[in-house]
C-alpha cells in the first residue's frame, strides 16, 4: 500500500514536473507584479524617529529556484501569466501535502546523497520569470575580457580548474565560513534565505540568516571610508527616496564573490559598485532589488530583484558555520584518507 | 511530541538543481561502501544552520560505548516538516541507518532514523544518488 503510495507521488511528481517545463510560450500582455499594485493601496508604517519601517525578519524562499537568468521561452516577459501562476502554484500545493504525510519507503534507495527533503522550497510562486530584471531580456550581460580572464583565475569549484580537495584553498569563500559577498548574500538558494532587519536613529542593520553576516548601515549622511579600505562586503550607505530605502556600496575586496550561487562564480572586481532599493510595499513584503555596476567585469550594468516576505515561524536560527558545516572537513579528510590507503597499496606491491 | 514527519520530497528535488547543494559534495564525504546501521541513545542535539546534528551514544555487545555524529538538514527545512528542537530529547533510544564518513571518523549522513515504536523521521528518498557539488 505505502509503496503504491510512493509510485503516485513519483508519477504525479514527474507530471508536474512536465507540466512546468512545457508551460505555454503565451503570448498575452505582460501583467504587473502584484507587488505594484499593493504598493498604490498601503502605507507603511514608520519608526518612533520618523523613518519608514522595514524592520522584521523576511524569508526570499519563494524565489528558490528561480533562475538568475529567463528561460529563453519567455522572451523580454518579466512576469508569468495567470496560467503560469496557477500551474506553478498547484505543484507547489501537491508537494505540500507529500511533506505533510508519513510513509515508510520499503526497501528504500538510501544512498550517500542528501535525502530530499533537506532543502527548502517555495511556498509560493514567484511572479517573475526571472531575478534579472535589467536589462529587458532577462539575460546576465557577457563578461569583459578582464572578467573572463577573472572567471578563469578565480572561479572555484565549477571551472573546473582543480581539484578542490587538495586544499582548503580550493573551495568558496562561503565553503570556508568566511563570506557570501554582498550579492551572494540576498540571493536566494536552497535554504538559509532569511533576513533580519533592524533599524536605529540613523543606520539600519541586515542581518542574513545563511553565514550571519551583520550589515551595520548607517543612514546619517556620513560620506563612505577611503578607497583604501577594502573588506569582503564593502562600504555600505543608504539614504531614503520616499519610502524607499536605496543603500550604496563600494570598496569590496575584489576577485573573491560574484553573483553565482551563495556568492560563487566569476567574482566582482573591487571597482564594483552596488545600489540596493528596499520598498516595504505591504505589511508582510518588501521588494528588494539590486544593480550592479562592475565595468571591468561586465559589458553593461545590470539589475536583480524579487521580493522578500515575513512569514509566521520563520526564524534566523543561529549559524555555527565551522561546527554545523562539516563539509569541506570531511571532504579534505576523505581525500586525505584515502591517499593514505593507496600509498599503504603501493607499498605492498 | 511530534513524530509524524515526512519524508520523501521527490518533486522538490525535481524542481531544485542539484548545484544547489551548496554546501555538500556527499560523494566526496560519505563512503557508500561503509553504510551503518547504528542503534543509540539521544546525547545531544545541536539545533544549528546549516546543519543540525545528532550526536548519539552506541553500546557494543561487549558494554563498550562509541559516540557518533548524525548529519541532519537545516533548522527551518526540518520545521518545516514538524520536526523541532524538542523531537529527540535526550535519552530517547534511535536506530539510525546511514553512511560514514571517508575519513573512518564516528560521523554519518543520517539518511533514515527510527524510533523504538518503528516510527520513521527520515528516510532517504529514492534516487537521490550523489548530487556533487559543482
Amino acid at each position: 500500500m505505502r509503496h503504491r503510495f510512493l509510485m503516485l507521488v513519483l508519477t504525479a511528481s514527474a507530471i508536474a514536473a512536465l507540466s512546468l517545463m512545457a508551460l505555454p510560450v503565451a503570448a498575452q500582455a505582460p501583467r504587473p507584479a502584484t507587488a505594484t499594485t499593493a504598493t498604490k493601496a498601503w502605507t507603511p508604517p514608520k519608526t518612533s524617529w520618523g523613518d519608514p519601517d522595514l524592520q522584521g525578519i523576511y524569508t526570499s524562499d519563494d524565489y528558490i529556484g528561480l533562475g538568475m537568468n529567463r528561460a529563453a521561452q519567455y522572451g523580454n516577459r518579466l512576469y508569468f501569466t495567470d496560467e503560469e501562476m496557477a500551474a506553478r502554484e498547484r505543484t507547489i500545493q501537491a508537494t505540500a501535502q507529500r511533506n505533510a504525510q508519513e510513509f515508510v519507503t520499503p526497501g528504500g534507495n538510501v544512498g550517500t546523497g542528501p535525502p530530499g527533503h533537506w532543502g527548502e522550497g517555495a511556498r509560493r510562486s514567484p511572479r517573475q520569470t526571472s531575478l534579472i530584471t535589467e536589462p529587458e531580456n532577462g539575460q546576465t550581460p557577457a563578461l569583459t575580457e578582464e572578467g573572463r580572464l577573472r572567471q578563469a583565475l578565480y572561479t572555484r569549484q565549477g571551472a573546473g580548474t582543480a581539484n578542490p580537495e587538495d586544499s582548503w584553498e580550493g573551495y568558496t569563500y562561503y565553503i570556508r565560513c568566511i563570506s557570501r559577498g554582498i550579492a551572494g548574500s540576498i540571493i536566494p538558494v536552497i535554504y538559509g534565505n532569511g533576513t533580519e532587519i533592524v533599524q536605529g536613529p540613523g543606520y539600519i542593520t541586515l542581518l542574513q540568516e545563511m553565514v550571519h553576516e551583520a550589515r551595520v548601515i548607517p543612514i546619517d549622511g556620513s560620506p563612505h571610508v577611503g578607497s583604501n579600505i577594502k573588506t569582503y562586503m564593502g562600504d555600505s550607505r543608504g539614504h531614503w527616496e520616499g519610502n524607499t530605502l536605496v543603500i550604496e556600496t563600494k570598496n569590496i575586496l575584489g576577485n573573491k564573490t560574484g553573483i553565482g550561487g551563495n556568492g560563487g562564480g566569476t567574482p566582482f572586481s573591487e571597482d564594483a559598485k552596488f545600489t540596493e532599493r528596499l520598498t516595504r510595499i505591504d505589511k508582510d513584503t518588501i521588494q528588494y532589488s539590486m544593480r550592479v555596476e562592475d565595468p571591468r567585469t561586465y559589458t553593461a550594468p545590470f539589475t536583480f530583484a524579487f521580493p522578500i516576505r515575513q512569514e509566521p515561524g520563520y526564524q534566523n536560527f543561529e549559524y555555527a558555520c565551522h561546527e554545523g558545516n562539516n563539509g569541506m572537513m570531511n571532504q579534505l579528510s576523505g581525500a586525505r584518507a584515502a591517499e593514505k590507503a593507496a600509498a599503504e597499496a603501493a607499498k605492498q606491491k | 511530541m511530534r513524530t509524524r514527519i515526512l519524508l520523501v520530497a521527490v518533486a522538490a528535488m525535481l524542481l531544485v538543481p542539484v548545484s544547489l547543494w551548496a554546501h555538500h559534495a556527499f560523494a566526496a564525504e560519505f563512503d557508500s561502501t561503509k553504510p551503518v546501521k547504528l542503534r543509540g541513545t539521544v546525547t545531544k542535539m545541536d539545533w544549528i544552520n546549516p546543519h543540525a546534528w545528532i550526536h548519539i551514544e552506541v553500546k557494543a555487545t561487549d558494554g563498550k560505548v562509541t559516540k557518533w555524529m548524525i548529519e541532519a538538514a537545516a533548522p527551518n527545512a526540518m520545521l518545516r516538516r514538524g520536526f523541532n528542537q524538542d523531537s529527540l530529547p535526550i535519552g530517547t533510544e534511535i536506530l539510525v541507518e546511514g553512511f560514514q564518513a571517508k575519513d573512518g571518523a564516528n560521523r554519518a549522513n543520517g539518511s533514515s532514523i527510527t524510533y523504538p515504536d518503528g516510527k520513521k523521521l527520515f528516510i532517504g528518498s529514492q534516487g537521490t544518488g550523489a548530487p556533487v557539488e559543482q
